[in-house]
Formats: structure tokens, sequence, C-alpha cells
């Protein structure tokens, strides 16, 4: 589908001219010129404007009433005023009537400081009110869901959060009731508004109507910091901004970035995070109604991504130690039971554990490790114990040629595609379980562009080259969003054939726009393959030297007695809402880690597997508290920033492993967190010359920076982007 | 006075029926249409110069060749919502002479290339809408409306949907929202219902009586129409005369005849030793005119030219009984009580405005407040979503306007009153 | 208009589910309304369309737009129950409360009130406020000034009338009578000159406002 194209046009704003993209909004054009035209209603993430708050309204030469800049598309030569008379004495009274209802508690209201209806009112309003009348008291704050408390009082009705629920996330549960100045906004006869996304009004809202119950008098805007990063809670890699006090993150927000979320987040990433910084006591768990009530929306089909918070096994160790709690200082399993000891504790055991095993060691990564983490960890696995049997695919291997062969530039669809395309075709995953914000850009897709989708489960090849046909009619251009379970089993690779012959077939790989998206089963799946974490190929998908198990085999190894240690980065395969867990045979991962002699882990919270099996745990830390970079789905190479502190005697993975690698011989050469990335850039081909700087807020798709083959061959020229 | 055109044989037993209907003429009209060309048929309707009877007076032929051409699906909605204060017109022809409306859709509806049609009514209108579903169950019985409209290639449907009481419906763009099945709010424009209405597609808007003066166009001849009635204002007009006169009711009359005749001469004036103290000339939404305003000539630029304006055709008179604090209350009441509420400037206006009214009326007021309630109006006017804002703030400035001294007094009487009553 | 709409201080309670489009499985339709909704449906390109049919269909099974009505309603469109009830409460003659199975809406618009409407309210209001049959509102402009100050009983439109009509009128609704026969609107004439001549109400406006 064509994306739209803009011409550029000039036209005249307060007396100068400026050029703009002809049909942009007259309050984006503006912008070109550095005139700022204020807004409630207005957010084209919405969708078409609605003209309702009346607060973008100016003058245009020729045209008689003032109009709206929000619905007005800037032609070239019009003549507009923002500054005229008229236009402010409108401007006033538009701010004049929105605080006619709205009560001015702004010192005790959560959005001071932060709040659009404070700033345009200081910037355009009047300074005072002629409004005498007595104002309107409702109660306040009440519930709209155990999420989010509304104020009423404090709405201006600007519509935004029904819009969102409406014609975004199209969950149709939240509405305005009523008529005239009655309307309010509610949910159905009090029932409570739970949805997948329903965080994203809280930040929609230009007042401070919607606040996030966990973040309300947390903080103040003055006290606070933002720190960017990409929220690794699952493989949609959502920029995230995350409001940080005292070192600690007290809120998520959605840091927008169109190529990868356009701007929203899902209630999971928005909420958990929390959770897994402090991971949950004993006592609060089990009580958690947000959480099950998540799980009834899920099961009538408006599903929600896993829970973070874990099941909680009774607290019966002597230390506090139990599952779902944050694992924040090394514990080693000493009697049976799991104590903490000092780092140099816990590293001297490894090492030994290690020693011992040598060349029987094998690794899985999953979950938020980085690139770095996953690269310098195969080099632990390869090159100090000389064991190739990592692996990062909770599916298990699959043929190098396939995997080359998928991560085929040409062939590479992007997160836009979805939304621009003919027709996409989902193929054996379910985007708001895997990848919710995914979800979203379909819908948009569907909704704003005519989108055709389908969706076929991978088990009937000859189903899915139907739907891809049938899809095809509608145009060229189609996406076929696919799960990484697609390729398991021991026919996975001949479905994964199928799947590459139906891209040729529809030449998928030429045609701009169209293309393959696998959505991995882990958050960084296509980072850590990428880096290396796989048996059969090295860094950047390169012959690797010599082909070691994978996961599925790692498991029957360990149980047979063939290997004997195991190094889990961020992966328990007996954990609830573990990846690794979901893909393995039912027991086969209870017997492997019994018989493991030494299973050592890198994990944030405690979980069930690790708690009954781990012979050492270091604590990793959530992504707010590291430093590295991720791979998207697509390609895309983003950087997690570190916000936070490092809860208690939290260590960063790269840390540790370089330090392991050291007490067993081999100096990996690395020492800082840039020296890290610097070595795993040099070591993809395809990475080569990328720098951190270069990938910066927004990212960076490999695949866009040079025509490279994905042939091992690094680019001629690396630092220059296409 | 010329012959009337939609009131001609109006009580006639049994009008409503298809048989009398046929018996008088009826249908000859589409029957005619469908021998010419839609195009020819356009012509006919531009050149009669025929109004819209909503509010707006816009003209109908000009309206239906904005649609665009094409195969495209497109819709002929008639705005059977009549809620304009002191309006009632179209309730009468709706109830005693459905097919004539029913005729008009039908050639209204060959000339813009339509074949999809709908009858939004306001839902108060339960008789009338019964008289109507029972002639449109005739009318398809008689191949008038359905697949192939008297053998021709032209196919109709005709859906008769009933409202559930909400005077912005009325507002075109509110009336399709509402037809769409969701709270009838007022869309932006653009895009015109021309380009995007009902269901997006192009889509044509008239009033009852529009629809219903078709056939009468196409019996005599667009320009044999546009005889009737003055240059810019042609044909016949059904007004509906209420409030404070002896024969309140509607009549039919030539426009561009004096506002007096029609107050004094048909509705019989105010009622015996009264005097006229101000009236609407075409709904509440209308500036108010004053006796002084009695000779200006009713149609549409005469009327606006004396600062008001047609409207629907409802003259509503009120006379020296009725105190213009009572009036305004009560038509800021109205226009707050049916503000849809998504604009800021309509739904907190409408809402302030009443308030101020009721401190004027208690006595907790100042004339300042009179400069605040009409500084509030003019910026209520011209930067609303729709025009329901302003239907409030026209009428109420121009009472502020026209009778700042009643409003003082009152207010000074008001506190006098509530300093007796406190010292009492 | 009353200063507060009712839901301004209703929490969501947090123990109920979210309201999703009903599951047909375990929302019981009455076969007649079900038709109903699902004969509205098929009038128009767009389902949604039949939200007011549909919601008048219910009302009148059930006397209000209650949330069991709405379930019942939402589960046949396939919409959300939030959806209708945003509808059900934009429009004036959908009922977001129980209310007695006669309505009495009397006009108190302009054109009305110049008339006596005030007046007439408040005796309609003395005679039947009490009992729980009756659905008395103030309503806007009904559309009939030409018999002000009037009156829709259960839909049938009566006037012009006097106070003291009013029990005569009550008494007819509850009888299931032909309500005021000789005073509704479908008798009057309009081309007869005599028809638009009329008595002027006893109760001037300026005393009907005391």
């Amino acid at each position: 589908m064509p994306r739209p194209q803009h011409n550029t046009i000039t036209f005249t704003i307060d007396g100068r001219e400026v050029q703009a993209p002809e049909n942009a909004m007259l309050v984006d054009a503006a912008k070109h010129g550095d005139v700022e035209i204020p807004v409630f209603c207005y957010e084209p993430k919405l969708g078409n404007p609605v003209g309702a708050c009346r607060m973008c309204l100016v003058e245009i030469e020729g045209i008689g009433k003032l109009q709206t800049g929000c619905s007005t598309p800037v032609k070239d030569g019009m003549v507009v005023h923002t500054q005229s008379e008229r236009v402010k004495e409108a401007q006033r009274s538009v701010v004049e009537f929105l605080l006619i209802n709205h009560p001015l508690d702004c010192p005790v209201c959560d959005k001071g400081g932060e709040c659009p209806l404070q700033d345009i009112s200081f910037g355009w309003g009047d300074g005072i009110s002629r409004f005498i009348e007595p104002k309107r008291h409702f109660v306040k704050p009440l519930e709209l869901s155990p999420k989010i408390a509304i104020d009423r009082e404090r709405c201006i009705l600007c519509y935004r959060c029904v819009r969102f629920s409406q014609e975004v996330s199209e969950d149709y549960q939240l509405v305005l009731l009523e008529r005239g100045a009655h309307s309010f906004v509610s949910t159905f006869d009090g029932h409570p508004y739970v949805a997948p996304f329903s965080g994203n009004i809280i930040e929609l809202c230009p007042v401070g109507a919607l606040t996030s119950r966990s973040y309300r008098f947390r903080a103040r805007p003055w006290d606070i910091e933002d720190a960017g990063s990409v929220c690794t809670l699952c493989p949609a890699q959502c920029n995230v901004s995350l409001t940080v006090r005292d070192e600690r993150v007290m809120r998520v927000l959605a840091r927008e970035n169109d190529e990868v979320d356009d701007g929203w987040l899902c209630d999971h990433g928005r909420f958990a995070y929390p959770a897994l910084a402090r991971g949950t006591s004993s006592a609060e768990a089990g009580g958690d109604r947000a959480s099950q009530v998540l799980e009834q929306a899920s099961a009538a089909g408006n599903g929600h991504p896993p829970s973070a918070e874990p099941p909680t096994a009774p607290n019966a160790n002597p230390h506090g130690v139990h599952v779902g709690m944050r694992v924040s200082e090394p514990l080693l399993r000493d009697g049976g039971e799991l104590r903490p000891v000092s780092w140099e504790r816990a590293l001297e055991e490894v090492a030994a554990m290690l020693e011992r095993a040598g060349a029987r060691t094998a690794a899985l990564a999953g979950s938020g490790a980085t690139n770095e983490e996953g690269f310098l960890l195969s080099r632990l696995m390869r090159e100090t114990l000389g064991s190739p049997h990592v692996d990062s695919r909770a599916n298990g291997a699959l043929a190098l040629e396939l995997q080359r062969a998928l991560a085929e530039p040409r062939l590479q669809a992007k997160v836009s595609d979805l939304e621009f395309a003919h027709g996409v075709l989902v193929l054996d995953c379910d985007p708001l379980l895997d990848a919710p914000i995914l979800d979203l850009r379909l819908r948009k897709g569907a909704r704003r562009h005519g989108l055709e989708i389908e969706r076929v489960a991978g088990e009937n090849l000859r189903a899915m080259r139907e739907a891809a046909l049938r899809l095809s009619e509608a145009g060229a251009e189609l996406v076929i969003l696919w799960g990484e379970r697609f390729g398991a089993g021991s026919d996975g690779e001949e479905r994964v054939r199928a799947l590459l012959a139906l891209a040729e077939e529809l030449s998928l790989g030429e045609i701009d726009g169209a293309g393959l998206l696998e959505i991995p089963a882990t958050s960084n799946g296509r980072g850590l393959r990428e880096s290396g974490v796989l048996p059969n190929c090295g860094p950047g998908l390169s012959e690797g030297e010599q082909d070691g198990l994978d996961t599925h085999a790692i498991a029957a190894a360990l149980a047979s007695g063939e290997l004997s240690a195991l190094y889990l980065l961020e992966v328990d395969p007996l954990g609830r809402d573990d990846p690794f867990a979901a893909a393995a045979a039912s027991g086969s991962w209870a017997d492997a880690l019994a018989r493991a002699s030494a299973v050592v882990a890198h994990a944030t919270l405690l979980s069930q597997g690790l708690a009954e099996h781990a012979n050492v745990i270091f604590p990793a830390g959530p992504y707010a508290e590291k430093e590295g970079t991720v791979t998207h789905p697509d390609g895309r190479v983003q950087r997690v920033r570190r916000a936070a502190a490092e809860a208690g005697l939290t260590r960063s993975g790269w840390r540790v492993i370089v330090e392991l690698s050291l007490r067993l011989g081999t100096d990996l050469d690395v020492r800082t967190e840039k020296e890290a990335s610097r070595q795993l850039f040099e070591a993809v081909p395809f990475y080569a010359g990328l720098t951190l700087e270069e990938i910066g807020g927004r990212g960076v798709r490999w695949q866009e920076r040079e025509l490279v083959a994905v042939s091992g061959e690094p680019p001629a020229r690396g630092d220059e982007r296409a | 006075m010329t012959d009337m055109l939609l009131f001609k044989d109006i009580d006639e037993p049994g009008l409503k029926t298809l048989a009398v209907y046929e018996a008088r003429g009826g249908y000859d009209s589409l029957r005619k249409a469908l021998a010419l060309t839609p195009a020819q048929v356009l012509e006919q309707l531009e050149a009669s110069g025929l109004r819209g009877r909503g509010g707006a007076g816009f003209q109908m032929g000009k309206k239906v060749s904005f649609l665009p051409q094409g195969s495209m699906e497109k819709y002929l909605v008639c705005n059977a919502d009549e809620s304009e204060p002191g309006t009632f017109k179209d309730r009468e022809l709706l109830q005693k002479n459905p097919h004539v409306l029913i005729e008009g859709i039908a050639i209204a509806a060959y000339a813009a290339g339509t074949d999809r049609s709908f009858i939004y009514i306001r839902g108060e209108y339960v008789l009338q809408a019964d008289v109507l579903d029972a002639a449109l169950a005739e009318a398809r019985e008689a191949g008038y409306i359905g697949e192939r409209v008297l053998d021709s290639d032209h196919s109709l449907t005709l859906v008769v949907h009933r409202g559930a009481g909400a005077y912005i419906c009325g507002e075109e763009t509110a009336l399709l929202d509402s037809l769409e099945g969701k709270r009838g709010n007022p869309r932006l424009k653009p895009p015109f219902p021309a380009n995007q209405g009902l269901y997006q597609g192009p889509t044509l808007i008239n009033n009852v009586e529009t629809l219903s003066t078709v056939p009468s166009i196409i019996a005599l001849g667009g320009e044999q129409y546009a005889k009737i009635g003055v240059e810019t204002s042609t044909g016949t007009k059904l007004v509906s005369v209420s409030g404070h006169v002896q024969k309140p009711g509607n009549y039919e009359i030539e426009l561009g005849i004096p506002s007096r005749e029609i107050i004094y001469g048909l509705a019989g004036g105010p009622p015996e030793g009264r005097e006229i103290k101000c009236w609407f000339p075409g709904g509440s939404s209308a500036p108010v005119l004053t006796p002084d305003d009695l000779d200006v000539p009713y149609d549409f630029d005469s009327v606006a030219k004396a600062g008001s304006m047609l409207g629907s055709g409802a003259i509503i008179v009120v006379d020296d009984s009725t105190p213009i604090v009572d009036l305004a209350l009560k038509v800021a009441k109205f226009y707050r009580h049916e503000s849809c509420g998504k604009c800021t400037p309509c739904r907190e206006g409408t809402n302030w405005t009443v308030k101020m009214l009721e401190r004027i009326d208690s006595g907790e007021a100042t004339p300042m407040d009179l400069d605040i309630m009409a500084s509030v109006q003019e910026h209520i006017i011209g930067n609303c979503l729709c025009v329901l804002g302003d239907a409030m703030a026209m009428p109420i400035g121009s009472m502020i306007a026209k009778f700042r001294e009643e409003f003082e007094e009152h207010i000074e009487q008001a506190r006098v009153r509530q300093e007796l009553a406190a010292h009492a | 208009m009353p200063e507060r709409a009712s839901g301004w201080d209703r929490a969501s309670d947090p123990e109920k589910d979210p309201a999703l489009i009903p599951d047909p499985a375990t929302t019981e339709v009455p076969p007649e309304l079900r038709k109903r909704i699902e004969d509205a449906m098929t009038l128009y390109p767009e389902r949604h369309s039949a939200a007011i049919p549909a919601l008048h269909a219910a009302q009148e099974l059930h006397g209000w737009c209650s949330p069991e009505a709405i379930e019942q309603v939402a589960c046949v469109m396939r919409v959300t129950p939030a959806y209708l009830d945003s509808v059900a409460s934009f429009y004036d003659m959908l009922e977001k409360r129980p209310v007695g199975k006669h309505s009495v809406y009397v006009c108190t618009n302009i054109s009305c009130s110049l008339r006596g409407a005030d007046a007439l309210l408040a005796m309609v209001r003395e005679h039947a406020d009490d009992d729980a049959d009756f659905n008395v509102r103030s309503f806007e402009c009904l559309g009939a000034c030409d018999i002000a100050p009037m009156a829709s009983v259960d839909g049938v439109y009566v006037g012009p009338l006097e106070p003291s009509d009013v029990p005569q009128l009550l008494d007819d609704a509850r009888a299931g009578r032909p309500v005021l026969p000789q005073k509704q609107l479908a008798t009057r004439l309009v081309a007869d000159p005599n028809a638009n001549s009329q008595e002027f109400p006893a109760h001037a406006p300026e005393e009907a406002r005391r």
C-alpha cells in the first residue's frame, strides 16, 4: 500500500515564510516555523482529528471564521495568524471555558508540573477567571481499574482516553456517558477498565484526571529524571522513558518510536516493572486481583501478555529466600538450601564447577540478556571451556543455511510494513501475547489502510499457502508474521523451507514493503542468535568450528549424564512464563536439572526451577539496571541504557562472565561495557562499524546501513548509514 | 396569495393513503422525472431556486450537484428530526401527506444517483412515524420504492429510522452519527456530507419540507416554480406560528410577504390588550426581532438583513407580559440541555450562561454580569464545532443588546426584593 | 436538568470482570427481543445502525435500559455494553433508571411555557408524581406548539391542555383508554382557518410563574 508522500510547500505563519510538508495539519506545520499552536484533543496517534477542544483556533486569511489548526491541512501560499488579537481572544476564552469545571487543585494533583492544562493556561490563558459560580465537586479519586484512578472533577472532556479505547485498542470499554456538561468518562455499570493496553490513557490524559495508582503521590516532576531505554520484557522491544527518583524506577512511559512501538506501551511493559525491580514479597502474593482480572480477560479472548508476578511458594526458607523475590545478592546452595554469599565465594564456587565440567558444560541464554552478554557467554563456552553447546532458541536449532536465508535483508519486513501492507499472514503466533504492541499496529493497518489479516496455524502447510495466496490477491505487499514455534519439532526445517519457498513464490524479497517478520520466543531472540548464541554457528551466523547440541539435545544430554553442568543466562527451563519451559517436552528439564552436577544461573527474580535446582544464582538486573544492546525482530539494533542503580549486590552479566573466564585462565579482554559492545560489533560482520552513538536513541536497522549479504563477509565500509 | 402547493388538500380525508394521493395526481411527478435523465431532473431542481427548508437555506439543487459522480455507494437522508423550538411544519406534512415526501425522496434520489435512502424521524413523532411506515409499505407495494422503480433502471430502498430524543441530531452530521448508531455528536467539517457522509459515502441530506416540495417543482417545471416568491427566496414556505398569537398553527405563505401579514393577518396577532415585545423569526436559535421589524419581508435575505434568520420558518411571538429574563433563561436552559458536550465553548458556555442568568434572576448579579454574559456569547459565536452554541449565543446576545434596560431593572428589583426579604 | 449526573461519583468495582462483548452461551436473550434486533440489523449496511431501534425494543420489554437490557442488546449486536450505554445515555427517550410504565412528557419549551406549561406540569406532578405507574417528565420542544401547552402521553400528543384536564388525562392513561380523544393532535385540521383559533389559557404566563 502506498506510504503517504509529502511535497514541501511554503506558507506564511505570523508573518514569516515557512516550509512544511503539504497537507500536514497546521498544528504540525507550524512547528516547522517554531510556532506552537496549543492543543488538548489533538493527538494524531488516535486517528483523525476531532476538533473538540477548540484550543487550536487560528486565523487564516480568506476564511471568515477562525479555524481549528488541528484539522486544517496546510496548503501552498496559505497565510496563517496565531498571534492576532482575534486568535488570542479565542484562545483566552477556551482556557477560561475549560477552567470553569476544573478544580485547580494543582498543589495536590499528581499531574502538577507536567500538565498540559497548566502549561497552556499559563501560556495562553488570561490569568484570571470571570467565573464566580460554585464549581462542581465530585467524590475523588475513584477507582477506574486496579491500575488507574479517575478524578472526574479534573476531566476537561478532551475525548482522548475514550478515543484510545474505541479506536486504538478497540476494546470499547471506556466511553462517555450522558450528554453536554453532564458528560463523564466511564465504563459500563461499574465494571473496571481492564484491557491489554489500558495504561496508555494515563499518558494521553492532558490533565490529572487519569492517574496511575502505583505512581500516585510517589514523586513530583521536579524530583525525577527521565531516562530513555528499551523494554526487554518481550520481543517487541518498545522504547520507553523511565521516570527515576533516587536511583529507583518509579514509572515507565512510552518513548515514541514509529518504527518500533508507534508511541504505545502494553500494560505489562508499563506496570510490571516495579515487581521486577523489587520482587514480590510472599505476603503480597496471591491476592493480586489485577492479575486475576487480566487472566479472565485473556480467557475471554481479550488477551494480555503473561503476568510478571510469579506464583509464590510457601516461604519455608530460613534465609527469606522465596520464589518471586528479587535476587539482589549471590545465592549458593548449601545443605540443600539457597543462602546468600559474597561475590568472591560465589565466583570461586562457580569457577570450580565449570573447571570440573569443562567441555561438558552447556549454556542457554534468553529473557532480557543483551547481545553483549550473549556474545561473551558464547566466548566463555567456546573459547574458555571448549564447549559448543550453547543455544538461545527455546525451540531448538535450525540449519544454518535456513537461518541465513531467513535473515536475508531483502526478505526482512519491518514493523511499519505491518501497517501499510495489503495483507498480513499471522502464522503460528499471537501478536497480542507474543509481542503485544504489534497487535495495535495490525489493528491500525486494518482500521486506517484496509489491511487484510489472516491467522493460520503452521501445522497445515497447504492452509498456510492458500491463505497467503488469498491475501496476495488484495495486493502484492504481503507480510508473513510468524512465530519461532513454527520452526519447532522434527519437521520444523521442512516447514521453514516451505515458508521460504512461499516467500520466493510470492516474490516477497523483491517487493518493497513485503517480507517475513519473525517473533522470536525470547525478548532478544534475534540479537542473541546474531551474537553467536547458537550451537551451529558463531557470531553473525558465521560457520562454527564445531557443532554443539541444541536446547532439546542439551536437556537430553544432561539427563543421560553426557553433559554435567548447565549455565543459565536469564533462563529457567522450569519457570512459569519462560519460553524455554513452554517449548520443552514435559518432564525433560526436570530430569535434566535433577541430574546436572552444577546449575549456575543469572536471574533477576527467583523462579521455581532455579529455587529447586540451581547451585549458584548470580543477581542479574532488570533492564533498567543494564547497559548494552539488543536487536529487534526486524533487525533494529537498540540500546538498553542503565537508568537506575543496581539493586543490592547486583552485577551485570557481562562482568560476571568476563570474571569467570579470567578465573578459568582466559582473558576475554573486556573491561567496560563499551568494550563489550565494540567487540560484538567487530565480531558480527553485519554489525561491523556500528557505534553506540550511531545507534543512539532510535536504534539502527543493520539491513539499512549497507547492502550486506548474510554470508559472513564483513561489508567494505561500516560507519556510514545507507 | 398564490395557490397552496404543500397544503393543497392537506385535510382531505384519507390523503395519507395511496389511493387518495394517487387520485389527486400523486406520483405523476415521479413518472415524469423517470422519463427524464437524472441530469435533466437536476436541472429542474437548480432552476427552481429552491432553498433548503431545514434552517440553513442552502440551494437544494446545488447540494445535489455536489455529490460526486460515479458508482460508489451514495445515500440520501431525509432529515425529519424536527426539533427546533417553535417548529412543527414537517410534522404536519409527515402526518397528513406522507406520500408527497416519499415521492420527493424518490425523485431526488434519482437525480442524485443514489439507491439507498433513509428518513431519520425524531422518536417523539410516534404517530407520524407510524403513518410514514404505513405509507411506505403501500408505496413499496405499488412499485414506487424498491427494485426497478416503475420498471425503470432506478432502484431505491427507503428505511424509516426513529431517533430517541436529542435536538442536536437535527444537525446534519450529528444526524449521520446517530443514524450510524452512535451518540449524536456533530462531525468536523470538512469533509462535508456530500463527499463523506453516511458510512463515509457521499450523502445528500434534506429536510422534509424541501423534499416534499420536489414533486411540485417537477410538476410545474423549475422555472415556473421560481416565479413564486422573490428572487433569492423562491416558492412557498410553511411557517409555524406559535406563542402569544391568537391562532397558532402552520401556514403556507409565498416567501417575501411582510412578516406583519403572517403574525397579525394569519395568526391573529397577540391576545387582546397585549403588545408584541419581541419575536423569533426562525425558531429559538434566531436572534429576536422587535415590533419595529414587523414590516420586514419574510424571506431568507430580508430577515438576514434585519439581523436575524429565517431558519426553519418558525415564528415565536412573545408579548409584553413575559419578562425578558424568563425568556432568556428558557432559551439558555434548552441549549444547555441539548449541547452534546463535544466542544468546549458550547458545553461550558451554555452551562455558564444558565448559571449567570439564574443569578441575574435571583438578584445576585450586577450590571457588570451583563457585560460578562455578552462577552461569553461572543466567545461562543463562530468558535464551536457546530452551530448549536451559536444557536444559544445569538438569541441571548440579541436579548442583552435589545433589552439591556429591562435586564438591569430586573437585577435591581430582584436585589431589592432579596434585601427586603433578608431584613424582614 | 438536575445539577448532578448520577454516575459522576461512581467508581468501578474491581471485583467485577471487565465488560466485554457478552458471551452468547451465558447471556439469555428473550427470543422476541432477539428477533427484533436481528431484523433491525438487516435494514442497514452496518449493524451498528440498529443501536437505537434495538434499545427502543429492549426498553419496551424491560421498561428501561437496565444493565441487563443493555447486555442482551450487546450480545445480539456483538458490541460491548459500554458502547450501548454510551448511546443510551445520550438520548432523552431512553431511560437509564426504572420508570413508570405510562410516560407523560409535558413540553416546557418556549411556546408552551408562554401558554401555561409550567402550571400544567405542576398539576401533572401533583397528581402523578407519587404514582409509580407514571413517568412524568418536563420535555423540550415536542414540535406541537400549535396545541400549546401540550403533552405526549404514551406517545400520543394532546393539547391545548388546561390544568383541569389533568385528572382525566391520567385516568384515561391508567385505564388504557384513548387519552382526551377530543384534544388529540391526530384530529386537528390545519387548512380550516378555524382550526388555528383557540382560547387563550386561563393562566397568564406571569401568574403561572409565581
